[in-house]
């Protein structure tokens, strides 16, 4: 087990906008230096780097060994699946430590959606069309093809084509099952979207921290795929963000506040995979096994943790990452929301930084750098006395951090 | 122009089968299992032995969503436009389109059987519309 055996040491990130006028390897240096300057750490003494395998992280570790003059990485490792790698990086990169195969492992994510294409657009070269992704905007009169990868062949022709198109699919049947009526998930989905707006507000790192966002408007927005509104889907953007994890030792030398690794997860099961559609139990987001090894590994209960930061690519995962994580029966999250929210005041503040919805997307790691934050006292929107956090994925890729 | 499906050897039977109106799904001849999308082997016995059965077309809505933005210029005269997920009467779900009521019409759980529509061709995507009782 990680418990505590491995710290951050450092956290960095960039500005977030919709584009920056740097690339991503631009961006990943930015982080990566402003992450090492944080540990305290020469970028020459890195020894280990875990990135989001392509084709979502397109900054290779070459890239990085070169422009920051690193003198030999002895591990690198990559974590496929996009969000899903979010645990896993800091799993392998634990792992890594623990058992000696390097001492300091920088983890980064860079992202150039300006250059590289909009992840809700399937055709104009986002990561998930890399086939059907014709630059033009000019529809072409031949026929696209979707290649047999993935079981997209079979969603594509049919117009299943983005994320936010899946997690409605998501929302519509958790409605059905739990027998919500349509005013019942749009007030659900609704407080998370301005909740976490509210946090923005607050963050001045946030994109939209000057945007105000309220019920009227949020009603008011236009539907992109039922049940989901526009607020309810996360931003599309630039920038980067990186972690340095070393051994708790080490760590303990560089810094008086190193924030501990007490577990980090990653889960797969069939049809579990980002995307995947066939699932037997559509809205089961990952076995319950996975979210009783993370807490379990961790030593903690729900009980324990005072702040989470989940991967929220639209609203609905907020809401049911409460539930797949443990923190609220199957079921009740919509209720929970209502009633109780995840703001300042609630039991269990959620998505600090404003989340993906309101901070920028980063595939996450932003969702770690503000737990970082929230455990070193130092986040715009502290919780006081955080002592533990859990930053997680919606297909169970997890952690669990403490001071 | 038109979003159509590639073939793997795997794929090719079903959209053979769906261009000539009839809808299957892959069949384990050792333990009788059926699933879907395909797959190489059973994913329940392992058996290389797999072959494709027709099913009755009927279902039921297990999810759906009303896209009303597109995100391929290829629909973007299409929204909106209903995506579900079906749950076939003999178990397997897949990816499909509700036609023959008005999106706002579609329900969870509501009875469709399948119907065909033709693109290219080379290719009929099944789509299902719902059951007039």
């Amino acid at each position: 087990m990680i418990r505590r055996r491995v710290a951050v040491a450092g956290i960095g990130q960039t500005e977030f906008a919709k584009a920056l006028p740097k690339t991503a390897w631009e961006l990943a240096l930015e982080a990566v230096r402003a992450a090492l300057a944080d540990a305290g750490v020469d970028p020459a003494d890195v020894d280990g780097m875990c990135r989001f395998a392509p084709p979502f992280e397109q900054v290779s570790e070459p890239m990085l060994v070169r422009a920051l003059g690193i003198r030999e990485l002895a591990f690198f490792a990559e974590a496929p699946l996009g969000g899903e790698a979010l645990g896993a990086v800091v799993a392998h990169a634990s792992a890594a430590i623990a058992c000696g195969l390097a001492s300091v492992v920088v983890c980064y994510r860079a992202i150039s959606q300006s250059r590289g294409g909009r992840f809700g657009r399937a055709d104009r070269g986002g990561p998930s069309s890399s086939s059907a992704g014709d630059q033009r905007d000019q529809a072409p009169a031949a026929d696209v093809v979707v290649p047999e990868e993935d079981n997209r062949s079979f969603a594509w022709p049919y117009g299943l084509m983005s994320p936010g198109q899946l997690f409605a699919l998501w929302a519509t049947r958790y409605a059905a099952v739990h027998g919500l009526t349509n005013e019942d998930l749009t007030q659900a989905l609704g407080t998370v979207a301005i909740t976490q707006r509210g946090y923005a507000n607050r963050n001045p790192a946030a994109m939209m921290r000057d945007r105000k966002l309220d019920w009227e408007s949020y009603r008011a927005a236009r539907v992109i795929s039922s049940p989901l509104r526009l607020f309810d889907l996360c931003l599309e953007n630039d920038g980067a963000c990186a972690v340095v994890l070393t051994s708790a030792e080490v760590a303990a030398s560089l810094r008086a506040d190193p924030v501990y690794v007490l577990s980090a997860t990653q889960s797969l099961s069939p049809y579990r995979e980002p995307m995947g559609i066939y699932t037997d139990d559509l809205i089961e987001l990952f076995p319950p096994a996975a979210a009783e090894r993370l807490f379990g590994q961790a030593g903690v209960g729900r009980g324990d943790v005072d702040v989470a930061e989940l991967y929220d690519a639209t609203s609905f995962m907020t809401l049911k990452g409460l539930e797949s994580y443990g923190f609220v029966p199957d079921g009740r999250a919509w209720r929970y929301l209502t009633e109780t929210g995840i703001g300042p005041d609630s039991p269990l503040p959620v998505n600090t930084h404003g989340g993906h919805l309101s901070e920028g997307y980063l595939h996450g790691l932003n969702g770690m750098t503000e737990a970082v934050r929230q455990l070193r006292g130092t986040a715009s929107n502290q919780v006081a006395g955080a002592e533990v956090a859990l930053v997680g994925a919606p297909s169970g890729s997890a952690m669990i951090l403490a001071r | 122009m038109a979003i159509v499906p590639g073939f793997s050897d795997l794929t090719r039977p079903y959209w053979e089968q769906a261009r000539q109106g009839r809808l299957v799904v892959q069949h384990c001849a050792a333990c009788d299992r059926i699933w879907h999308p395909p797959l190489p082997a059973c994913p329940g016995c392992q058996s290389a032995r797999t072959g494709w059965r027709e099913v009755s077309g009927d279902g039921t809505v297990y999810t759906f969503t009303v896209v009303t933005h597109p995100t391929h210029f290829a629909f973007a005269d299409q929204v909106p436009y209903v995506v579900a997920i079906v749950e076939l009467a003999e178990g397997p779900r897949l990816v499909t389109g509700i036609t023959g009521c008005a999106p706002e019409a579609v329900r969870v759980g509501m009875p469709v059987r399948v119907c065909y529509q033709r693109v290219t061709d080379d290719i009929t995507l099944p789509c299902f519309e719902p059951v007039n009782r």
